[in-house]
């Protein structure tokens, strides 16, 4: 176990390589000069010579490949250099503003599998009747609502119409309310129709029927042999909802003025801060990577037959 | 369930306080961005409307485009136009209790000169040759060459304004950073929270009329509807700014709800630029014709719902040396039709658009397609065009492609703005002659184009005030005969506020942020 974890964990080298090179020419073909986004931040009207003044100062005067040798240079040792428009050390601002990102990335996952498991139970427990028939209401309308949207809804009733919570900004648990709803809506409604089907399609296997002719309870049944076995596809979309709440937060963060990496993020795309690009798109390729390796990781606790498999390839 | 659940949440919401009251004497304000080291000699990411609170300048811009002495008691000019000798006043401290004198002014005046490639754009930092402290609170500045414009510059809220000599790095380079932000003004920096708020208290050592705030809380607020939200909440007391801090709709709504709202006279012009050396717009009749066609009150009223004016002319009669007398271009579709049917751009029967031996009248119109506004006002445009016969492709694109084009003239018709008060019209003109600017594009077509860019110059070294405005008044005059620009409004800002604010004021130009005039009310 301890080796394959260790050759996945090597494997991420060549992804963050493959990623940076890719990314570092993408973002340089996109349109727009990050030279005349600063100089418009600065309400300096871009003339040629303050262009390449400012081109020299955000160090874009070199060729491409100097820029990102020494860039990968200094990434490699943790220095992911200045932003252009904070002037602060990207690095300093991503772990700045990363708890308060992971502050609600971390509630919105819990939240999401809290509720979604016990309505998928449910939904599956009463399938075509009335619960069942809410669950998958309620579903589609979670994957067909736009976040954003929905944020602006919630705000709107209960910031503006009920005045019971705050509409923007970071303070008590109250402030967290609408944004981790906002953001969890769309992964819970996924979570809950999967497992639902995962449910169902368990429940008709032979080993659910052999259990219940031994004289099992339905409960016992649905506890220890329809839901466990049930659980795999729900972990393997648990380790993507975590990605997707993370990049969820780019919106969720900017409407309720939650100080975090996405709202950095999204004004860094705004204005072409290529160094806060980079180092935010090599993070969250990590975090995607990291979870993908942690979901294999519970796979094989979950299912054994996973687990010996791998150990008899050793 | 989902009931089940929203009503779980409704009843934990239900005990939750209502949120927090807003202290008296604390103005909430918000921005989409932190303030920044607030350097007086930076840019971004120090932000001008703080810069403006912190640091005051030697004089100060008036609303009709004078300047009145601030820092500087009174001034002097050598009959050369190249020296000029300041009287500072002699009561003056920084806030944190350090003489405001001769001194500071050459500290500060100096590590701006040192780092002049950082304000290449400014004429006046080229212009600055030397400063010296004649007396403790007598300066003289001498420059290169006579530069009229040099008082109206002076008042900017960046780079000439004055920092603590003691908290000036120790190289005295200011490039560097300063240690803290200290100046003269009515306000201090005295907390910054990243990514969430910065607060600034009342300097009570203030020299002039102190504010009636005791402390203004800026909070972090990137998304306008978030902001707007804000106000409805009381989270924040005050929207105000010139950049569309809130969408005209939602600046319409808020004030049928009851807020205060209200709009500044003209700071600037928004102007569509129309290549004159681009087919077709390289046709005088066709410039003339785009002039006449649009129905820029309709505009105002249905896009903007009120919140700019009419513009006529490419700068607003109030601003120096426009006043000129200049023909509106009125609204006038049928003037329009027959301007192109004499000039050969004619529609063949059942086609919509016109076309001149066999070239269609079509005209490429760059906007920013991310904005909201400029997308609408772009729509209105093509068509009133359409309804003339001229075709207007709509071209709209991320900010930073848009911008591409102004620089390389790439464009039939395209947004801009002139830079407003108190730039307008000297550094706007000035710029003109620059290639990389839309205007200058736009006029590459013009044959009188070099005569133009050669009054510009003469129009700000001049040194004698009535060839100077004759000098405007043929430079704007042939900008407008030729139609080179579709004034379409003036730009205002806008100012929106809950109930407990009074005393509501704009300031000068769209950089001076009115906080020090604002008064508490109940």
């Amino acid at each position: 176990m301890a080796g394959f974890i260790i050759r996945r964990l090597l494997l991420l080298i060549p992804i963050l390589l493959g990623v940076s090179i890719l990314m570092f020419v993408i973002i340089r073909m996109a349109p727009g000069d990050p030279a005349v986004a600063y100089l418009k931040l600065s309400n300096i009207p871009p003339t040629p010579s303050a262009v390449a003044e400012a081109r020299h100062t955000l160090g874009l005067d070199r060729p491409i490949l100097s820029q990102y040798a020494s860039w990968i240079g200094n990434a490699v040792k943790g220095d992911f250099g200045v932003s252009h428009v904070t002037r602060r050390p990207v690095i300093d601002d991503i772990m700045h503003f990363l708890p308060a990102t992971l502050q609600l990335a971390g509630v919105a996952l819990l939240f999401t599998l809290v509720v979604s498991v016990p309505l998928g139970i449910w939904s599956a427990r009463y399938k075509d009747r009335w619960p069942d028939h809410l669950v998958r209401g309620f579903a589609f309308v979670g994957v067909s609502t736009p976040s954003f949207w929905l944020g602006f809804l919630l705000v709107l009733l209960f910031s503006l119409t009920l005045k019971w919570l705050p509409p923007m900004g970071k303070g008590g648990w109250q402030h967290m309310i609408m944004p981790v709803l906002a953001v969890s809506f769309m992964s819970l409604a996924i979570n809950a129709r999967l497992l639902r089907a995962s449910m169902l399609e368990t429940a008709s296997a032979r080993h659910v029927l052999y259990a219940r002719l031994r004289g099992l309870s339905d409960r016992r049944v649905e506890r220890s042999h329809i839901l466990r076995n049930a659980m795999l596809p729900i972990v393997t979309a648990t380790g993507m909802h975590v990605g997707e709440l993370l990049g969820g937060t780019l919106v969720i963060e900017s409407v309720f003025g939650w100080p975090g990496i996405g709202r950095y993020a999204v004004t860094a795309i705004y204005s072409r801060d290529f160094p806060v690009i980079q180092c935010f798109t090599l993070f969250l390729v990590t975090i995607f990577v990291l979870c993908n390796l942690v979901v294999d990781i519970l796979y094989a606790w979950l299912d054994p037959r996973i687990r010996l498999n791998a150990e008899a390839a050793l | 369930m989902r009931g089940v659940l929203v009503g779980a949440l409704l009843g934990i919401a239900a005990t939750i306080a209502p949120a927090s009251g807003v202290v008296a004497q604390t103005l909430n304000f918000s921005w989409p961005a932190n303030v920044g080291p607030l350097n007086p000699h930076a840019y971004a990411p120090s932000q001008m409307f703080a810069q403006g609170m912190v640091y005051e300048s030697l004089v100060k811009y008036q609303p009709d485009g004078t300047v009145a002495p601030w820092l500087a008691a009174s001034w002097t000019t050598s009959e050369d136009g190249r020296t000029y000798t300041f009287k500072l006043r002699d009561d003056v401290t920084f806030s944190n209790g350090e003489t405001f004198d001769a001194a500071a002014v050459v500290a500060n005046l100096e590590t701006v000169m040192a780092n002049r490639k950082s304000h290449d754009w400014l004429e006046l930092i080229s212009q600055f040759h030397s400063v010296k402290a004649l007396a403790d609170f007598t300066v003289e500045l001498q420059l290169k060459d006579p530069y009229y414009p040099l008082l109206q510059e002076l008042a900017l809220v960046r780079p000439v304004r004055f920092l603590a000599p003691s908290q000036l790095p120790a190289s005295g380079n200011t490039e560097e950073g300063v240690k803290a932000p200290i100046g003269t003004g009515p306000w201090k920096l005295v907390e910054t929270r990243l990514g969430e708020y910065d607060v600034f208290e009342r300097n009570d050592s203030y020299w002039g009329q102190k504010p009636a705030y005791e402390k203004i809380v800026v909070k972090v607020i990137a998304d306008s509807n978030t902001r707007a939200v804000a106000l409805e909440t009381g989270d924040i007391d005050l929207i105000y700014g010139d950049e569309g801090p809130i969408t005209p709709d939602t600046f319409a709504r808020l004030k049928a709800q009851g807020y205060q709202g209200e709009i500044s006279p003209p700071l600037g012009t928004q102007a569509i630029a129309l290549n004159t050396n681009k087919a077709p717009t390289n046709d005088l009749a066709v410039r003339q014709a785009i002039n006449h066609a649009i129905d820029k009150d309709t505009l105002i009223s249905t896009i903007y719902h009120g919140t700019q004016t009419r513009a006529d002319t490419l700068f607003a009669p109030t601003a120096p040396y426009s006043d000129v007398g200049l023909k509106p271009y009125g609204f006038d579709a049928a003037l329009a039709a027959s301007l192109l049917d004499k000039a050969g751009w004619t529609l063949a029967p059942g086609a919509d658009f016109r076309a001149k031996d066999g070239q269609p009248l079509q005209i490429d119109l760059a906007y920013i397609g991310t904005d909201a506004v400029m997308k609408s006002v772009a729509e209105v445009l093509q068509a009133d065009l359409a309804k003339v016969g001229i075709e207007a492709r709509l071209l709209g694109e991320e900010a930073n492609a848009f911008y591409a084009r102004q620089t390389d003239g790439n464009f039939g018709m395209i947004f801009g703005n002139t830079w407003g008060a108190p730039y307008d019209p000297h550094a706007f003109v000035s710029s003109m002659r620059v290639p990389a600017h839309a205007d200058y594009q736009a006029q590459l077509g013009l044959p009188d184009k070099a005569k133009i860019d050669a009054e510009i110059g003469q129009a700000l070294t001049s040194t004698d005030e009535t060839k100077r405005q004759e000098l405007y008044t043929d430079i704007l005059t042939r900008l407008h005969d030729e139609a080179v620009y579709l004034p379409l409004t003036y730009s205002t800002a806008m100012l929106v506020a809950r109930d407990n604010v009074g005393n509501l004021t704009f300031g000068a130009t769209s950089f001076d942020y009115p906080f020090a005039d604002l008064k508490p009310k109940d």
